[in-house]
């Protein structure tokens, strides 16, 4: 067997902050995806713009295509920041505000890759009307347009986007992130998204980390870190809104899922749950019901047609992951 | 301007909790106060130009400015100025530069440093510099070895002038470069900018508006220095040195006129520098779209 290439994007690193240690550890291969999910505070910021080689590493470092670009190694330098093929799409975005939207997008092509065509990625950002404006005249929406075709236009192996598409209206982020997505397997490159949007971490990557106080809890397929979590923190984080003790594991817990609940009792299909419908209330096309079960336990169940509250129901969760602390 | 509008709408709806009729007629009231205070200071400000022109007639300015040679003064302080100015930009853009970004050691010692010539009286400046630069001074034999004399030369002009200048052109360009966001250079140099093609294409045309201004404050004062020049300069005689000896010789008539041509020559450039930045700015603030 051939000794295995060293993987595009290496990434290894501790950084001091005030109110948190960033810490993190993965490794990107060309065209791989990773989201990185989390509430705000938690760390993604700063790993990201640690990956860029902007923040100063406590320890560790960030190797792309095995050439160091942050930390400290003995008898290496870090490459300058325009060798290091890396693309950082900020939040909030950071535009050059004396340029056109469209000079914004065109801002390195001198430095891209032939071929590269800036008109084309306008009309596919959906700001051909818009080219000559300036960023004071752009929403925050367009902002965040003419900063990705700003970062897709430029030279990269490796995409970092801070939350790239939070200020763009729902029904219009799928063709953008397309775009990304596309873009980036043209590249060959490795691309990292921060969110704290699970629906759009999921839908960017195939692969998921989450990240909550400065660490990556853990790191998986962007299904299989929702449907298993490692921990109840994982858990609670990825949508899970119910715990339930394990009658013989101390420690452990059924992890509730809302949309993971049926109205019925099948103990063949899961664990079944009964308690009191505490209140009820719309949620999108359904319903979201708060149960209390006779031990003390609060969940949560979207369901089509609720029970009355106050009324006695009885629930199974399908196939629950079992988590300890 | 921005972060007193919601305080100045405030005012005007005369929004004061439980006094609405009273917080309406407070807040006009103030208003009113405002408008006039502000006339006052603009027309206390005016007031000089005002009597200059009155008081100059044409005669007098063709009696001053026409015997050969009388022009002369301008162009030696043209040139001092334009000396001194290019100095200022070659060595002071990248001191406020750096200052800006936080990359000197112990910067707000520099930072005295550089505002120590405005807390200090012209004079005495003057006086210091005959030390410095002088002929008995350590500097001044060094330069006498280059053939630069720090005393009553075109060189100490220059000198003197720098020193009642710089600072503000420094100050200026240390305000416009902190204005401009260190993450956009980040951005610059990410998508494979070099780090003065950064400079050049970002840093720069965003700092312009500040650094003109400063430029053309600096240019006005470096135009009108006069308390350190009249003593390491008294000759070559500059604009502010002949109005003085025209002053002493033959009165108020005699100087205005030179007064006139020292307005006349230092003012446009501030003038046009002002508003061009004006322009600038409002256009990359978005109030004027393309």
């Amino acid at each position: 067997m051939s000794p295995k290439a060293p993987p595009l994007l290496e990434v290894d690193i501790e950084v001091k902050r005030r109110q948190v240690v960033v810490e993190a550890s993965f490794a990107l291969d060309a065209g791989e995806r990773l989201a990185i999910f989390g509430t705000s505070g938690a760390g993604k910021t700063t790993i990201l713009e640690s990956v860029a080689g902007l923040t100063r590493l406590s320890r560790g470092k960030v190797r792309v295509e095995n050439k160091l670009v942050a930390g400290r190694v003995k008898g290496e330098a870090t490459m300058a920041p325009r060798h290091r093929q890396v693309a950082l799409v900020r939040q909030p975005t950071t535009l050059f505000p004396h340029l056109t939207a469209e000079q914004n997008v065109a801002y390195a092509i001198r430095h891209s890759p032939a071929g590269t065509r800036v008109d084309e990625l306008l009309e596919r950002l959906g700001l051909s009307s818009l080219a000559r404006a300036r960023g004071a005249a752009l929403s925050g929406g367009q902002r965040q347009r003419v900063a990705l075709g700003r970062a897709l236009a430029g030279p990269f192996r490796v995409l970092l986007l801070d939350e790239p598409l939070s200020a763009v209206d729902i029904a219009a982020r799928e063709p953008l992130r397309l775009l990304t997505i596309e873009t980036s397997l043209a590249r060959d490159a490795a691309g990292i998204l921060v969110t704290h949007d699970l629906a759009e971490a999921q839908a960017f990557s195939d692969r998921l980390g989450i990240i909550d106080g400065g660490q990556l809890l853990q790191v998986g397929g962007a299904l299989e870190v929702v449907l298993s979590p490692a921990t109840r923190r994982v858990a609670e984080l990825v949508g899970y809104a119910g715990f339930v003790p394990h009658p013989a594991r101390p420690g452990c817990w059924y992890a509730i899922h809302p949309d993971r609940l049926v109205h019925a009792t099948v103990p063949e299909r899961g664990v079944v749950l009964e308690g009191t419908v505490l209140s009820t209330r719309p949620f999108g096309l359904r319903y979201e019901c708060t149960v209390t079960t006779r031990s003390g336990e609060q969940f949560t169940v979207h369901l089509d047609t609720p029970p009355p509250g106050g009324t006695e129901a009885s629930f199974t969760a399908i196939d629950p992951p079992l988590v300890g602390a | 301007m921005r972060n007193t509008a919601p305080a100045g709408n405030l005012a005007a709806t005369g929004v004061v909790p439980g006094f609405p009729q009273a917080g309406r007629i407070a807040a006009r009231g103030s208003t009113v106060l405002a408008l006039f205070g502000a006339l006052i200071i603009w027309l206390a400000l005016l007031g000089p130009f005002a009597v200059l022109i009155q008081h100059l007639s044409l005669h007098s300015i063709r009696a001053a400015l026409g015997p050969p040679g009388a022009l002369g003064p301008l162009w030696i302080s043209l040139g001092a100025s334009a000396i001194a100015l290019g100095v200022m930009v070659l060595f002071g853009t990248p001191l406020a530069y750096l200052l800006a970004r936080g990359r000197l050691p112990l910067a707000r010692l520099v930072e005295l440093g550089i505002m120590l010539p405005l807390m200090m009286p012209p004079l005495v400046i003057g006086l210091l510099l005959i030390f410095l630069i002088g002929p008995q001074g350590t500097l001044g034999n060094l330069l006498a070895d280059i053939h630069l004399t720090g005393v009553n030369t075109f060189f100490a002009l220059i000198v003197a002038e720098f020193y009642e200048a710089a600072p503000f052109y420094v100050l200026g360009a240390h305000a416009a470069f902190s204005s401009v966001d260190p993450r956009i250079e980040q951005d610059a140099t990410l998508l494979g900018d070099r780090p003065l093609q950064a400079f050049w294409r970002i840093t720069l045309p965003l700092a312009a508006p500040g650094l003109a201004t400063g430029l053309a404050t600096a240019w006005a004062r470096a135009m009108g220095a006069f308390g350190a020049v009249i003593i390491v300069a008294y000759y070559p005689r500059g604009l502010p040195n002949q109005i003085f000896i025209a002053f002493q010789e033959f009165g108020l008539s005699g100087a205005l006129p030179f007064a006139l041509l020292l307005v006349v020559a230092a003012l446009p450039l501030p003038i046009l520098a002002y508003l061009w930045s004006a322009r600038t700015r409002a256009r990359v603030a978005g109030a004027e779209t393309p």
